[in-house]
């Protein structure tokens, strides 16, 4: 649903129309995407179309990946460092 | 939401080509901390240093940005430390929860060792509050959303 969001905004209706699901089901899944900040959803009647809120989702992705660049950069590091004293020599 | 639900692990495997207790004194000796220790581009300070490798002791690591001369602190209580095997140490960025660290050194033979570092992470601060109201969860549940919208 994530992925045909990123076309444009779409009602219930047609982000459930490729999927073996009612709309009821549609409604719940958006309905925790919503929650999770990831998504909008207009307040026209009952079309409510939904769009991708990007913000909320990049800035836990950005967090994680630089958590993650810390450690893969350290461990780089830590390999150099290890091949540099086997290089020396006992100390 | 519950606490659980915005916890994310972060999981590294490195092989070394380096017996098991140089891999381990680079991690425990406080002279080689400081040469590997974070990002490229940043210098982890040894005249502040306190690494204290005892469970239970506390750990502190200043490092500084070598373009800005920016400051970061990791810091941290060991919690278990099990020579030449396996470190575990607790963080605790918004000093409520910990969040568990494991640095697994298995000894490959042939002067290899493999390091498994597993990393529980939340989001911290004000992403942290989003975290809250889902927005970390979500990325539990995209790949369950997925899966049931196929």
């Amino acid at each position: 649903m994530l992925v045909r969001l990123t076309d444009g905004e779409l009602t219930v209706g047609e982000l459930a129309e490729p999927f073996p699901m009612t709309l009821q089901a549609v409604s719940k899944h958006l309905k925790v995407l919503e929650r999770a900040g990831l998504v909008a959803r207009g307040r026209s009647a009952q079309l409510r179309p939904s769009r991708l809120q990007g913000a909320a989702l990049k800035d836990a992705a950005d967090w994680l990946a630089d958590f993650r660049r810390f450690w893969d950069e350290s461990f780089d590091r830590l390999d150099e460092h290890l091949r540099e004293i086997q290089r020396e020599g006992p100390a | 939401m519950t606490e659980t639900a915005t916890a994310h692990r972060i999981a590294i495997t490195r092989v070394f080509d380096a017996p098991r207790e140089l891999v381990w004194a680079a991690w425990t000796d406080p002279d080689q901390l400081v040469c590997w220790w974070g990002k490229r581009g940043w210098t982890a300070q040894r005249s502040s240093l306190v690494l204290d490798v005892r469970p239970g002791a506390a750990f502190r690591i200043v490092s500084v940005c070598d373009a800005d001369g920016t400051e970061m602190t990791n810091e941290g209580v060991w919690r278990e430390v099990v020579e030449p095997e396996r470190l575990v140490f607790a963080r605790s960025p918004d000093g409520d929860e910990e969040e568990l660290t494991v640095v697994t050194f298995t000894d490959l033979g042939g002067g290899r060792t493999e390091l498994r570092f597993d990393a529980v992470v939340r989001m911290p601060g004000d992403r942290r509050d989003r975290a809250a109201a889902g927005v970390a969860s979500a990325f539990d549940r995209l790949a369950d959303l997925l899966e049931g919208s196929r």
